[in-house]
């Protein structure tokens, strides 16, 4: 699947939702959007885009001021960030990207685009309140060191899941 | 007597068994009491992903199950340390701490904002004291040469960690590894990622994180690396095992979690109390020039 326009591509102003930054904007945890001048510090600091140059957080937050809503939220490079929060460790505006990115995700993950290992996990935690399976083997190896057994919490981390509205959330569907 | 809520995460306490039983152990010897607590639930960190408001509403769950016991908490996963600071941090916001204590109502639960969140190397620099780990020193570890590696949950946020350490030049595990009698090294890529947390979405780009690291570490003549997160603990020794059989790479370094290096010059026996046994890339080698030889 194609990511973001190639080099030399135009940009189809028809094609662009001017809503769009003002849509992201309204949480709270990317209010600091405007604040972002494109000095692209984040992007030289970030330890995916020297892996994958196609993965910039100056290219994303500039896609969001531009319009682009189909192209950010069905990217699966919005996926990629591995939280390491050097984008706005040292961003010399302040600008939170990683909550920016996380609202992004929250977005796309809301329009169907959600990757299953991350649905996994929520349905996981709503199982046994961690994202790993609590099966009598681990009951035993814990037992034989000495430690105390863990208890399942799933049903109270499902109550606070389904109050947030992930309970329902479905994975992307492979093609 | 330094007394903590001790907050496991989901995977040291299912897949990283030696991290805590290391931890523990330290612990116990450093005279700092783990309360178990039986409510505690996932941090909620890769929730965000899809829900930065379900990431919020678990991790405020957990701060409020361990004020309502009157504890602070003692994390032994950065990650979680990270979450759980984070949304202390937010939950000082009057309006979001009450919109959160809302949905809390329902397990009668409320957040009243004055629990504290502390990595366990943090407790240990804190609390216990470089001057009174080194006192308390048993076994000769000033053979090794060992590379710190910090994990970025356990920086950053930085406004999250009251200035703690420096996230851009960090000194707490460098500080650590010395109290016990080894050389921290220092190496280029020191802060570099280990990118457990994208590793469910790409491996490839794990991978590729992890064999930077190894590369640069590979020349600089070291027993080993030591890690304070599981997750980092899990891609730099199950990954460095992958990317040796995928290109023929064998790099050959052993990965330590702090408490166990700490628990070896703290005369800890290597198998029974610090696990070492389980650390899938042998310390033969390592535990050889600390005065322990043969099998352990």
């Amino acid at each position: 699947m194609r990511q973001h326009k190639s080099k030399g591509e135009t940009i189809e102003v028809a094609e662009l939702d001017t809503d769009f930054k003002s849509e992201v904007m309204k949480h709270e945890e990317a209010q600091g959007l405007n604040a972002c001048f494109a000095c692209g510090t984040c992007t030289a600091g970030c330890p995916v885009h020297e892996i994958f140059p196609e993965y910039s957080p100056r290219k994303l937050a500039k896609m969001v001021k531009l319009g682009m809503r189909k192209e950010v939220l069905r990217s699966s490079y919005i996926w990629y960030c591995v939280t390491c929060h050097n984008c706005e460790q040292r961003c010399p505006q302040n600008v939170k990207f990683f909550n920016i990115l996380n609202v992004l995700k929250n977005m796309a993950a809301k329009e169907g685009y959600a990757p299953s290992p991350w649905v996994e996990q929520t349905q996981q935690i709503m199982q046994t309140g961690l994202i790993f399976p609590l099966d009598e083997a681990l009951a035993k190896r814990r037992e034989s060191f000495s430690l105390p057994a863990l208890r399942s919490n799933g049903k109270k981390a499902k109550i606070l899941i389904g109050l947030a509205g992930l309970d329902k959330i479905k994975a992307k569907r492979q093609r | 007597m330094n007394k903590y809520a001790v907050f496991l995460g989901c995977t040291a306490p299912t897949q990283v068994i030696q991290y805590e039983l290391s931890s523990r152990w330290v612990c116990n010897q450093l005279g700092i009491e783990l309360v178990d607590i039986d409510d505690f639930v996932c941090c909620g960190i890769n929730l965000v992903n899809l829900s930065q408001e379900a990431g919020l509403l678990l991790a405020a769950m957990n701060l409020a199950n361990a004020e309502a016991r009157g504890l602070d908490i003692l994390t032994i996963c950065a990650a979680c340390a990270g979450h759980l600071a984070e949304a202390v941090e937010r939950l000082k916001n009057p309006e979001t701490r009450d919109k959160v204590n809302n949905k809390l109502k329902t397990m009668e639960l409320e957040y009243k904002g004055s629990t504290q969140v502390k990595h366990i190397s943090r407790v240990l620099y804190e609390d216990v004291g470089i001057d009174e780990i080194k006192r308390k020193i048993k076994r000769d570890l000033s053979n090794l040469r060992v590379a710190p590696h910090y994990g970025c949950h356990y920086l950053k946020p930085e406004s999250a960690f009251e200035g703690f350490d420096d996230p851009d030049n960090p000194k707490t595990l460098h500080q650590l590894i010395s109290a016990t009698g080894a050389l921290p090294v220092q190496y280029e890529t020191l802060n570099l990622c280990c990118g457990g947390k994208s590793f469910p979405i790409t491996k490839e780009l794990a991978s590729s994180l992890v064999q930077k690291k190894l590369d640069n570490l590979k020349n600089k003549k070291i027993d080993g690396l030591v890690v304070q997160c599981q997750t980092c603990y899990l891609m730099y020794n199950d990954r460095q095992k992958a990317i040796g059989e995928q290109f023929k790479l064998p790099y050959d370094i052993p990965v330590l979690l702090y408490p166990q290096l700490l628990g070896l010059a703290l005369a800890g026996d290597p198998k029974k109390d610090l696990g070492l046994d389980l650390n899938a890339i042998p310390l033969n080698n390592l535990l050889a020039k600390v005065g322990i030889n043969g099998k352990i």
